[in-house]
């Protein structure tokens, strides 16, 4: 609050320097604010506080921004919120910038609550877990459905036994390649094919957008190709792509590789991911109109799909898809209200 | 293998010694046991198990935690005091600058910026200013581009304030210079992504960590290049004035100051351009503006990216241009004031001041605040440009991404045999052979080359890495980083000469460099993946284009600045153009020379991250993976090696340093 004060009143210093066009200019606003203050009130009914500025961080992926964008639109044209993106980094950054009172709200964590690193942050509730956002994150082994054509068993992982020469690449050698994902994404391939006893070479293609290059050009070859892949993600509306069953999960079954042991005891599909939204303890304890709403909030990955395909895809500013998605869902969008 | 003697040691001038003693001939005799070694007993000898120290990341994630805790605590200590008081006033002054800039509306912020540019530094600077201002109306980015713009005012600024009087002190003072060039090394090599999240809790995410984040890579060539300008003065001349009884301070701001100011104002540009070079990184925590467009912008809209990455770019060279413009009217070596100019100069900061006033108001009258060119009206054709712009880069993107045409069909190959010809059997040689024969060798290469000392720290450095337990993945990011920096070096060497002998090519280079140096890498390297796409290759690529460029100015600088009397002495002798150049400009270019070599060792290994993200696996990979997936530890200790192999490589090539300057004595 002192930094805003401090920079009101600079602004207004400045603006009776720039003379009296500027006062009656500020008048002017002083009285829009006025105006805007008592109706937003009026609109929620005297006991409900004003709903203030809420500070929503951007996550790199689409799917991300389809979420930000959506929920920005409705906090701000019915809730009558101000909102802030920021773009701060997954993980410990992002887990930092709560507890700091810099982002109020994410609303996708893939899983970066059960690191190490997360658990101070929880620990002291300064990063809270508030449920789900109504989607399934899947991670696994995909190929292009083209490929099983010809080999109908690479279906699941005993078909790829024997077969991974399918898979060779320039940099493989005699072995297939199998495309490691993102750095920051959850992974445990490498610990994978050795338990499985696959002779794959893990190759790591670095960021997804990286990634993505290396498989989209096989792809649009129709030449094989292994990788990580997760969904929902938009471009498996532009890719026909299947994902290949691994050893089903038993228990004390593990899925961080960086822990090491008996590659064998992670030998089995990656968990389905919940994926949760996280407020800051600020934010929790606000009391204002938005928290309700993010609460409430969740959809469908068909939804964010939808949405993400709509800007990344179709190249879309994001306030528009956002817009679109709104206008034609407004079943869902009351639910969030009510 | 050859390759690797090449790149590791730059022919020696051997004179009058037996063949065998020749250095070139030493080390091609070291790597051949060294390859001798590595085919009888690849895989083999694996870094041993019991020589790591395996809780060294668990400790390091300890501290990250204990370090958060004493943070969070009600009663924190003063110094956590002292941080927060430090990080919100810069808060304040960016945000400050932010709200100021947007404030002025685009039109009232462009009116201001060019008319002040104008009186300080120019009709050139002024014009330059201008095009930069509308390309961010026009582009849409307006908002992004004042945040970063606002940012990077603030980072260079403490940069140059921090960075020239510790520069100062070192060209005076070889004790100093020799103190802190480890540390500089450090600032410059160990990725930001390491130290990030430190940063992070220290100063908060905001601002402030991005301006800390930024400063330290900025920092480093603004000391390393003044040193160098006052080092450079000649000692005559600082006799001369000290036996005239000139003090110490009037010794600094009289004559070394003046006298190395063409290489000061490298320092400030490259000051500039390393710290534009960080936007991307900065914005990672929270530094927000046209570094967040291009990371999210690469996931969901790469054109967008590339729009960011390009207004990046243009901060950067209206930066420049107008500090150097501004720097070139001050000269006091130009500027003869008489009355009648004193008097005009006056009148024109009045017209310019009023013209700034009545921009700004006029521009806050008509409402210009919230309207852009961009989204003005519907549809003025300003509206389109932005959206016009992107639709041209997706075109050219479409056909990077079209795997049947014939540009394809040519990069696929060419890639595919870079990286089977070269890298590869590079990488299986370094990875495979035995780990003690490499440690023997590389040490033996350095005491051949170098001398004990430089020898005993590549073997510490060597050790350290093994001991950490990362010694295959170091050995994999040597590799690269070997054929990286031999290709940059050669690249940058001979473009620099070339620009220091034709000023016409010098001019043309000027820009290329500069977008080279801060166009965000990831943003032309994934479009480059698609017609490469191999792993490794695209990785050394950026690593090749992000060096190449300071080596060039660094030897293009030292060779104009070589003294004209040498070369009027050696032509009255009838030295052809080419025997001057390499007789007399090269070698007392040397010094200029070396820190270009240095440097390129270096902005190599500072792409290592940067590779990592498009496929170079090795260290690289594990340090992005390190920051976000709650790491911390791993992070730090691959950042470390990435030091430890900088300082390595370092200590080899100096040797050849000493030797030349024996051969000028």
């Amino acid at each position: 609050m002192k930094g805003t004060d401090a920079h009101n009143e600079k602004e207004d210093r400045m603006s009776v320097r720039g003379g009296w066009q500027g006062r009656v200019g500020l008048v002017g606003l002083a009285l829009v604010a006025v105006t805007a203050l008592a109706m937003s009130g009026s609109a929620f009914g005297g006991g409900v506080q004003s709903c203030g500025t809420v500070v929503i961080n951007e996550q790199s992926w689409a799917g991300s921004t389809a979420n930000t964008y959506v929920a920005k639109y409705v906090l701000e044209k019915r809730l009558g919120c101000k909102v802030k993106l920021t773009q701060v980094t997954e993980g410990p950054p992002y887990f930092q910038a709560m507890r700091d009172g810099k982002v109020d709200v994410a609303l996708e964590d893939w899983d970066n609550t059960a690191t190490k690193q997360a658990q101070p942050y929880l620990k002291d509730g300064s990063v809270r877990i508030i449920g789900s956002n109504g989607i399934t994150g899947v991670i696994g082994w995909y190929i292009p459905r083209y490929l099983l054509k010809q080999y109908p068993a690479f279906k699941t992982w005993r078909g790829l036994k024997g077969k991974e020469a399918v898979f060779k690449s320039p940099e493989s050698g005699s072995q297939g390649m199998f495309l490691g994902g993102d750095p920051s994404y959850v992974q445990k391939d490498r610990a994978l094919i050795k338990g499985l006893g696959l002779n794959l070479k893990h190759v790591v293609a670095g960021a997804e957008p990286a990634q993505v290059a290396r498989w989209s050009q096989l792809y649009k070859q129709k030449k094989p190709v292994l990788f990580y892949w997760y969904d929902p993600q938009y471009l498996n509306a532009q890719y026909d792509l299947y994902r290949v069953a691994l050893p089903a999960r038993f228990k004390g079954c593990q899925d961080d590789e960086k822990q090491g042991g008996d590659p064998k005891t992670y030998a089995c599909e990656y968990p389905s991911y919940g994926l949760d939204k996280l407020i800051s303890k600020k934010f929790a304890t606000s009391g204002s109109p938005a928290l309700t709403f993010v609460k409430k909030w969740k959809w469908t990955s068909a939804d964010q799909n939808f949405v993400a395909n709509l800007i990344a895809g179709k190249k879309m500013k994001p306030e528009k898809a956002a817009e679109q998605w709104v206008k034609a869902n407004p079943g869902k969008v009351n639910a969030w209200l009510k | 293998m050859a390759s690797v003697a090449e790149t590791v040691t730059p022919a020696p001038i051997v004179v009058h010694r037996h063949w065998w003693r020749g250095r070139l001939v030493q080390v091609t005799g070291i790597v051949a046991l060294m390859y001798v070694a590595y085919r009888a007993w690849a895989i083999e000898y694996p870094w041993p198990n019991d020589l790591v120290w395996n809780s060294l990341s668990l400790h390091l994630d300890d501290f990250q935690v204990w370090l958060l805790t004493e943070r969070g605590k009600e009663d924190q200590s003063i110094v956590f005091t002292v941080f927060e008081g430090f990080s919100s006033a810069i808060d304040h002054l960016v945000e400050w600058f932010n709200r100021l800039l947007l404030w002025l509306t685009w039109v009232g912020t462009t009116v201001a910026g060019v008319a002040l540019i104008f009186r300080f530094g120019g009709l050139r600077a002024a014009t330059i200013m201008l095009f930069a201002f509308a390309a961010f109306a026009l582009t849409g980015l307006w908002e992004e581009s004042m945040q970063t713009l606002a940012l990077m005012l603030v980072s260079v600024g403490l940069s140059l304030l921090v960075g020239i009087p510790l520069g100062v002190a070192a060209g005076r003072s070889a004790g100093f210079r020799r103190a802190i060039a480890p540390v500089l090394d450090a600032m410059q090599i160990v990725p930001a992504f390491a130290y990030l999240m430190p940063v992070a809790i220290l100063f908060s995410i905001g601002p402030a960590a991005a301006v800390v984040s930024t400063m330290i890579y900025a920092i480093p060539p603004a000391i390393r290049i003044t040193a160098l300008g006052v080092r450079g003065v000649p000692v005559s001349t600082v006799e001369a004035a000290t036996s005239m009884g000139a003090t110490r301070m009037q010794l600094i701001g009289k004559v070394q100051l003046p006298l190395a100011r063409r290489m000061i104002l490298l320092g400030v540009n490259q000051t500039i351009l390393f710290a534009l070079s960080m936007v991307v990184i900065a914005g990672l925590i929270g530094g927000g503006g046209l570094g967040a467009v291009v990371t999210s912008g690469l996931y969901s809209n790469p054109a967008l990216a590339i729009l960011a990455g390009l207004a990046i770019v243009i901060i950067a060279m209206a930066l420049d241009r107008s500090t150097e413009a501004i720097a070139e009217q001050t000269d006091p070596a130009h500027r003869h004031l008489d009355e009648t100019r004193k008097r005009r100069l006056r009148l024109q900061t009045l017209a310019i001041v009023g013209t700034i006033v009545a921009g700004v108001g006029i521009s806050k009258a008509f409402g210009a605040a919230g309207a852009y060119p961009d989204e003005a009206g519907n549809p003025p054709h300003t509206a389109t440009i932005e959206e016009w712009l992107l639709t041209k880069i997706q075109v050219v993107l479409d056909y990077v991404q079209d795997p049947t045409t014939w540009v394809f069909a040519i990069t696929e190959r060419v890639g595919i045999f870079i990286l089977q010809q070269l890298l590869l059997p590079l990488q299986e040689f370094l990875m495979e052979a035995p780990w003690f024969t490499t440690v023997a060798g590389l040490t033996a290469i350095a005491f051949v080359v170098s001398g004990l000392r430089p020898a005993l720290t590549t073997l510490a450095m060597l050790g350290s890495i093994g001991f950490t337990g990362i010694w295959a993945l170091a050995m994999d990011t040597l590799s690269q980083v070997l054929v990286a920096t031999a290709i940059a070096v050669a690249i940058g060497v001979v473009l620099g000469v070339l620009a220091a002998e034709s000023n016409r090519f010098s001019k043309v280079m000027r820009p290329v460099n500069d977008l080279l140096q801060t166009l965000p890498q990831l943003v032309y390297i994934i479009p480059f993946i698609y017609l490469m796409p191999v792993s490794i290759v695209p990785g050394s690529v950026a690593g090749v284009l992000y060096a190449f460029p300071v080596t060039l100015r660094l030897v293009e600088r030292g060779v104009r600045d070589v003294a004209p009397t040498s070369v009027e002495a050696a032509s009255a002798f009838g030295a052809s153009r080419r025997q001057v150049l390499t007789k007399v400009k090269l070698p007392l270019a040397g010094d200029a020379v070396m820190l270009g070599v240095n440097q390129a060792i270096i902005m190599v290994l500072a792409l290592v991250v940067i590779g990592g993200l498009v496929g170079s696996g090795g260290l690289g990979y594990e340090v992005a993976q390190g920051l976000v997936r709650g790491q911390f530890g791993q992070g730090v200790i691959a950042s470390v090696a990435i030091l430890a192999l900088g300082i390595a490589l370092d200590r080899v090539t100096q040797g050849t340093r000493r030797s030349r300057k024996e051969g000028i004595a």
